[in-house]
């Protein structure tokens, strides 16, 4: 903690950055800080509560945050992918933001507690399971001591993918009818996303009006069929669209399923490497396109 | 303003009744069976699927299955006066999350306006939230501001409310700072207050006595009386009081006077940089209610205008046809929703345009505490020329202190 601290503290006292967005102990737990004042870089912490990926904020259409002036942000593995999203498709540029990555050993499914807790089978987060990005590579620093291995969760997403796979269309369609049921459009899902950048929203489009901003089946449906679609080959897996969903739909099973189709159609797997094109912006002459009748 | 001395708990005790849990059941039977819709909170799995597999693979580990929410009961063994916050407010059952106002149809240049209806059969919430049946109250006022809104009002006077006494959640509950109380009757028509082996029912409107009355073969007879019954109800909400006024105190009408000359102070431009815009909060907000109105054709020559929930949190929201965006910043928009439930609405209809229930806190996990803001900006307030950053004042001490309190 205090490696962070003090890296923190001497990035903001010598101007390499005005800003660092990192996590600091809030009244209802770990929550996003913005420290401008090298005197509060002890408010800086890294534990298995801080599961908010910051990387969201990079947003170069954030003007609060882009008027705080130059940043250096806290990037744990997940967090650092995004950051190589947003590289690769333009949105940031790499000598533009400092990144501090930290050593990861997984968070926890509730990330909203006063103490952090170890994390065991039943409270980490299904994600952080077979984390390929333990530590960032596309950080200029990378602080924290080595993490064990995030624990096996009871049931892991590729599991509960799986499970629902074998289902009958019909009941899968149920059940996914009944998750897109309980949406209110809030749009949660995209703001919190990292790789949701859009200038304008296909959602918030209204001429044509493509997605119907109703909240009945129609609209839901369509809004989150896109939602995850726009995010195929993009998504990091961080997991905020699930977490701040406030009626609680399963988004996290969409989103491994995509990058599922992604892996065996497009031989991709989103890694932290900007280097490596994402087959949304990718042509190759041996891409599989037999559905091209 | 947080005063909780309250006078209700003066009125003539023979107003009182106790129903035990069973005539609770009873008497929710009765108004099934007569066709009454009841609706009431219910612990629902969060992954209800009629496929068992389903239900498995979509909860998460260490995931509380069940939430609760307002729903329309089907049996009256459904009733479990659960004591927990549903995650949605009851607002969706007077202002649905998207619902007709006509139904248009044009041939040649003919058009025909379908009317929706705007009269309700007669229906009945138990156990509302003290905080969601005040929201219903306060909206009211806006519903009513001009125009009269007939769908909104319909459903109103279709409803009969019994809240149940709260216990207070948790550590964002702040009511009592909102002049309410888990106790209150504020938009209801009557309080249920656990005591022991049932509920006094405390009737506080025409039509919760006229309930009372339709109903009374539900209800021990001879109310009144019960000494011990009474002081169990009468500790059960001075605790409960108690236990939200621990989480804040404010001096609303300070906060207000303070938020409208206080446009431009760095306290409330300092909120837009942690705020994602997300709408979460305005989507569990009971007194949130703005909504966006737009046409849906559902066929050659004919459509729907439909009204749909819509929160100010969004760039949308306020994005002018000519590009110009008046609240272009999520600091402008955060603003403006504390400006319109602490100082607008207040200033423009008497009432603060939220109920306490902590919902926003609860749902945002950029960690936006509306206790935390509140308190800074009272704290601000009492000292006239100075601002503090709700980060560095509200993170340990929400309520700001006893001399403080004391000197206002």
């Amino acid at each position: 903690m205090n490696e962070l601290r003090d890296l923190a503290r001497q990035l903001l006292t010598d101007g390499t950055v005005r800003v660092i967005i990192g996590w600091e102990d809030g009244r209802r737990g770990a929550r996003p800080v913005f420290i401008t004042d090298p005197a509060d870089a002890d408010k800086l912490i890294f534990d298995t509560r801080c599961a908010h990926n910051l990387v969201t904020y990079l947003d170069p259409r954030r003007d609060d945050v882009v008027n705080l002036g130059r940043i250096g942000i806290v990037v744990k593995g997940c967090d650092a992918k995004a950051v190589a999203g947003l590289l690769r498709e333009a949105q940031v540029a790499r000598d533009d933001v400092v990144l501090i990555g930290v050593r990861c050993g997984g968070v926890l499914e509730e990330a909203e507690l006063r103490e952090a807790l170890e994390l065991n089978a039943d409270n980490v987060a299904p994600r952080c399971y077979g984390c390929d990005n333990r530590e960032p590579a596309l950080v200029d620093y990378l602080v924290g001591e080595a993490q064990p291995e995030p624990p096996r969760p009871t049931m892991t997403i590729d599991e509960r993918v799986a499970a629902l796979d074998e289902l009958p269309l019909e009941e899968r369609w149920a059940f996914w009818s009944e998750q897109f049921s309980k949406c209110v459009r809030c749009y949660a899902c995209r703001q919190v996303c990292p790789l949701c950048v859009c200038e304008l929203c296909v959602a918030d489009k209204t001429r044509p009006q493509w997605i119907e901003p109703a909240a009945h089946a129609r609209g839901n449906v369509s809004w989150n069929i896109t939602r995850a679609l726009h995010l195929a080959g993009r998504c990091v897996g961080c997991g905020e669209c699930e977490r701040f969903c406030p009626v609680g739909i399963p988004l996290t099973l969409v989103n491994r399923k995509l990058q599922e189709i992604v892996a065996q159609r497009f031989d991709y797997v989103v890694s932290d490497d900007p280097e490596k094109p994402a087959p949304i912006g990718d042509f190759r002459l041996d891409d599989q396109q037999e559905f091209i009748k | 303003m947080t005063d909780s001395t309250d006078t209700r708990s003066e009125r003539p005790v023979s107003e009182r009744c106790f129903i035990s849990e069973a005539g609770l059941r009873d008497l929710t039977a009765d108004l099934l069976e007569s066709g009454t819709e009841v609706i009431a909170p219910v612990a629902e799995e969060i992954c209800a699927s009629p496929s068992a597999v389903a239900s498995a693979a979509c909860r998460m580990p260490g995931e509380t299955p069940v939430e609760i929410e307002y729903r329309r009961l089907t049996d009256a063994a459904e009733l479990d006066v659960s004591r927990g916050l549903p995650v949605l407010s009851l607002k969706g059952f007077f202002l649905p999350e998207h619902e007709a106002l006509f139904c248009w149809e044009q041939r040649g240049t003919t058009i025909t306006i379908k009317p929706v209806p705007t009269t309700f059969a007669p229906r009945v919430v138990l156990a509302a939230k003290p905080c969601d049946s005040a929201a219903l109250e306060i909206v009211d006022k806006v519903m009513n501001w001009g125009h009269e809104d007939e769908l909104w009002n319909g459903r109103r006077a279709a409803t009969t409310i019994i809240n149940l006494t709260c216990p207070s959640i948790d550590e964002s509950c702040f009511c009592t700072a909102v002049d309410l109380a888990p106790d209150s009757t504020k938009g209801a028509d009557g309080l249920l207050i656990p005591v022991e082996g049932g509920y006094l029912f405390e009737p506080s409107t025409d039509r919760g006595r006229e309930f009372a009355e339709a109903h009374k073969r539900h209800f021990a007879s001879g109310c009144g009386g019960e000494e011990h019954r009474n002081r169990q109800a009468e500790d059960e909400r001075a605790a409960a009081r108690t236990r939200v006024a621990a989480n804040l105190e404010i001096d609303a009408a300070s906060v207000r006077d303070w938020i409208d000359t206080h446009f431009e102070d760095p306290l409330l431009a300092a909120l837009g940089a942690r705020c994602n815009g997300c709408g979460a909060c305005t989507s569990v907000c009971p007194t949130c209610h703005c909504f966006d109105i737009i046409d849906e054709q559902t066929g050659v020559g004919q459509g729907t205008r439909r009204r749909c929930w819509d929160g100010c949190q969004s760039r949308l929201f306020t994005l002018h046809a000519s590009g110009h965006n008046p609240r272009d910043t999520q600091g402008a928009r955060y603003r403006q929703r504390l400006n319109h439930k602490f100082a607008i609405y207040p200033l423009k209809f008497g009432e603060v345009l939220c109920t306490g229930c902590g919902r926003c806190t609860r749902v945002c996990h950029a960690g936006q505490d509306l206790v935390e803001i509140l308190a800074a900006i009272d704290v601000a307030a009492r000292r006239p020329g100075t601002t503090t950053s709700p980060q560095e004042d509200g993170g340990s001490s929400a309520a700001p202190p006893a001399e403080e309190q004391v000197a206002s």
